[in-house]
């Protein structure tokens, strides 16, 4: 640093100045850095598994099926689609036993997607996840418009039959922040740059290309291909 | 000139340390879409890109403040320029990879569609925020700053 300067008084206020700066940076990178690790101390919802990234997993026991990760953000209009595209049959391939699937729920979009991640675990805990992720994407609010609230996301647990008041608290206390904190820095250990992404038997799924190639996303049957490998 | 010469300074310290100020607050507080936006790249280290994600905005903000309040110009013009051609290197080979991305400058970033992609507009702004630097680093001496100096001419003084 400077040593030579020949203002005294100025180089002292210099110095302070940059020294208050690089405080202010350090503080808030060190913070960043901090909040943004994985903390294995974090209260888990059932049906999660650290081993497969902190998602919430079904048919977790079963061998020799298709695994199936989706990595999504409950704000996100794409993730919505996917939903309305592969949803029935997803859900129809849980019941049948015939795929282990995993829903990783990341919350890049903002705080009210860390409303709805923890919601989905709580109500992954009264084995109501599949219907309360079919019934949120089903009225999608515009992004961080302020519409999912504790009351929106208690009022959809209701709809898909979830009245205890356990729900309830775990929704409004945040229950499992902590959770999907683990589920973000996850995703971020395993490069998932966007949502949706999916992966079957740890291989991405074919992209989109443009509006009319929609690649396996988006297209049913080449959804239920890239699962069942045909 | 000479008489322009500060003006210009300023106006490039409030440039270059304007948009380092506001980019670092848009993404120091989204870590995660920061960390994505790195990641994009596909140029470092899972690891590394998520480590920058989450210091590089902090550094932008420490930087654009003493650009905007005038202390250590110099040193601060010399990181601004730094990062505009990291960030100029990285979307040239995006580029020319031929990724579909978001640069991630504003706090956006990661994957996007195609027809989305805008490398071109978004090297010439930072060639542009790049020249400012250059300018200060040759002229630290500027109008308003509030580190004082003496030296009235247009040398540089305060480097070390």
């Amino acid at each position: 640093m400077s040593a030579k300067s020949p203002q005294g008084p100025d180089n002292t206020t210099r110095n302070l100045v940059i020294g208050m700066v690089a405080f202010v940076v350090a503080i808030g990178a060190i913070f960043s850095v901090v909040s943004n690790r994985e903390n294995t101390s974090a209260a888990l919802p059932s049906s999660v598994s650290k081993a497969d990234g902190y998602g919430i997993v079904f048919n977790g026991d079963l061998t020799g099926v298709p695994v199936i990760d989706i990595w999504e953000d409950f704000q996100c209009p794409v993730c919505a689609r996917f939903e309305q595209t592969n949803g029935d049959y997803l859900e129809k391939i849980i019941e049948e036993k015939k795929a282990k699937v995993v829903f990783h729920t990341l919350s890049f979009l903002g705080p009210e997607s860390v409303l709805a991640a923890n919601a989905a675990a709580c109500a992954s805990d009264e084995n109501k996840f599949l219907g309360f992720h079919k019934s949120f994407y089903q009225n999608l609010p515009a992004e961080n418009s302020g519409v999912i609230t504790v009351d929106y996301l208690t009022g959809l647990g209701e709809g898909v039959g979830i009245t205890s008041e356990k729900f309830k608290s775990c929704v409004a206390n945040l229950d499992y922040q902590g959770w999907v904190n683990n589920v973000a820095a996850s995703g971020s250990q395993q490069n998932v740059n966007s949502t949706p992404t999916v992966f079957v038997n740890g291989k991405e799924i074919r992209r989109a290309t443009s509006a009319t190639e929609l690649g396996d996303y988006f297209d049913p049957a080449a959804f239920i291909r890239a699962v069942e490998g045909k | 000139m000479k008489k322009a010469q500060p003006w210009i300074g300023l106006l490039a310290r409030l440039g270059l340390g304007g948009i380092l100020l506001y980019a670092g607050y848009l993404k120091a507080f989204t870590p995660e879409k920061s960390m994505m936006a790195v990641r994009a790249y596909e140029l470092l280290p899972i690891w590394l890109a998520n480590f920058f994600g989450l210091v590089l905005p902090w550094l932008e903000i420490g930087a654009g403040i003493l650009l905007i309040i005038g202390v250590g110009i110099r040193y601060a013009a010399i990181f601004g320029s730094a990062l505009m051609i990291a960030f100029i290197i990285a979307i040239a080979q995006a580029w020319a990879r031929g990724l579909s991305i978001d640069c991630g400058c504003f706090g956006d970033g990661g994957a996007i569609d195609p027809s989305e992609t805008k490398y071109l507009e978004t090297i010439l702004r930072d060639i542009g925020f790049a020249l400012l630097g250059f300018y200060l680093i040759r002229y630290p001496v500027t109008r308003f700053a509030l580190e004082k100096t003496k030296n009235k001419t247009s040398t540089p003084i305060q480097g070390e």
